[in-house]
């Protein structure tokens, strides 16, 4: 099966508090709530990085999550997101990626 | 074709909310006093102001109803609103712009609330559904959807509680501080607001329970809910962005908690 690429959309804006990453689309205002999982999977979507490895090299080793319960999880996370137009998704490398991330 | 009623000279008035004052030019000497009724207690003192409306009636036979689709969008720089009721552009860098309605206050109402939000969308501000009032010195909101009990609550204020709305709020950044100012939007209470203003202290948001109490919210869910009161009506991505963060801004400068009460006027023990 094809490795699956992300990346967050540029029109949207998201903000990180307390651990928690809020994200609201601008097209529709739609907003979401990511818990540490999805944040740390939203904070690695470049682009370039393929799906498998960030949950391999990052929420496997982060969250201490079996590799096949992790794709599944992420799988359907970046499915949710893509719908609301928040998350990119390709079989191929996006190479744009530059989103409003607020910081505090 | 839609005809335009008779008309005399242009004649201005300024309406000042929250600071902000926008002239409104008519040629129609009874609109003109409808206006005046209308937002008595917010007229300018000075003819000019940064923004400036020319506004031209047509008879209400010829508007659509007021609640077809209202549309707020930006085009080659310059703002369209359009409503069954009204149909306004407005050029923001220019500072002018010009309004067809119906010779009804709800139109110049419903154009009043989008430039203002688009105004302070700019400036880190904004308007949310809620009550609000001045006590001690100190401005609260209390917001919340329709039934939530803005008016409930706007109705049991004391005495010495300065009530700005109980329908509308207009929220202004100021450096580090919030000040909440009084507007003559109105709701269930029909009644104006008093055109005042103060820091903002906190902002409730309402629920009817069987005791008063104040209750701690995670800054997630305030932003959240926030967010739903805020009132916004532009198809913009940037100024949604913008709305975004300025909601983010004001939650972590003023509390935002969940006041739930019971309908009396003992709840105002607890607002301070």
């Amino acid at each position: 099966m094809a490795d699956k690429y992300i990346a967050r959309s540029t029109a949207i804006a998201a903000r990180m508090l307390g651990g928690e990453m809020m994200v609201m689309s601008a097209a529709d205002s739609t907003f979401f709530t990511l818990n540490e999982v999805a944040s740390a999977i939203w904070q690695a979507a470049d682009g370039r990085t393929p799906l498998s490895e960030i949950v391999a090299g990052k929420i496997c080793q982060e969250f201490d999550v079996d590799p096949e319960h992790a794709q599944r999880g992420a799988e359907r996370f970046i499915d949710e997101l893509s719908q609301h137009g928040i998350l990119l998704v390709s079989d191929e490398p996006l190479v744009e990626s530059s989103p409003t991330l607020v910081s505090r | 074709m839609r005809t335009t009623l008779p008309t005399t000279a242009k004649e201005a008035v300024s309406i000042e909310i929250g600071g902000m004052a926008i002239t409104l030019r008519t040629q129609n000497p009874s609109f003109r006093r409808l206006i005046e009724n209308r937002y008595a207690g917010f007229l300018g003192t000075s003819p000019s102001s940064r923004f400036e409306f020319d506004i031209d009636l047509y008879e209400p036979s010829e508007s659509a109803p007021a609640d077809d689709g209202l549309e707020v969008k930006i085009e080659e720089g310059e703002w369209l609103l359009q409503r069954g009721d009204f149909h306004a552009r407005w050029n923001p860098d220019a500072g002018h712009g010009q309004i067809r309605q119906a010779c009804s206050p709800y139109a110049i109402d419903a154009v009043l609330r989008i430039v203002h939000s688009l105004i302070l969308a700019t400036q880190g501000g904004f308007l949310v559904h809620a009550a609000s009032a001045i006590r001690g010195g100190k401005a609260f909101l209390f917001s919340g959807v329709s039934g939530a009990g803005k008016t409930t609550i706007s109705r049991l204020a004391p005495p010495d509680a300065t009530l700005l709305t109980d329908e509308i709020s207009y929220v202004r950044r100021e450096g580090n501080r919030y000040m909440a100012c009084g507007t003559p939007f109105a709701g269930e209470l029909a009644r104006v607001g008093e055109n005042q203003s103060a820091p903002l202290s906190a902002l409730f948001l309402l629920e009817k329970g069987l005791q008063n109490r104040i209750e701690p919210i995670a800054p997630t869910e305030a932003i959240q809910r926030l967010l739903r009161n805020v009132l916004f009506f532009a198809d913009d991505p940037e100024l949604v962005k913008l709305v975004f963060q300025s909601a983010c801004e004001f939650a972590s400068l003023v509390p935002i908690q969940r006041l739930v009460f019971v309908p009396d006027q003992r709840v105002w023990d607890i607002i301070r």
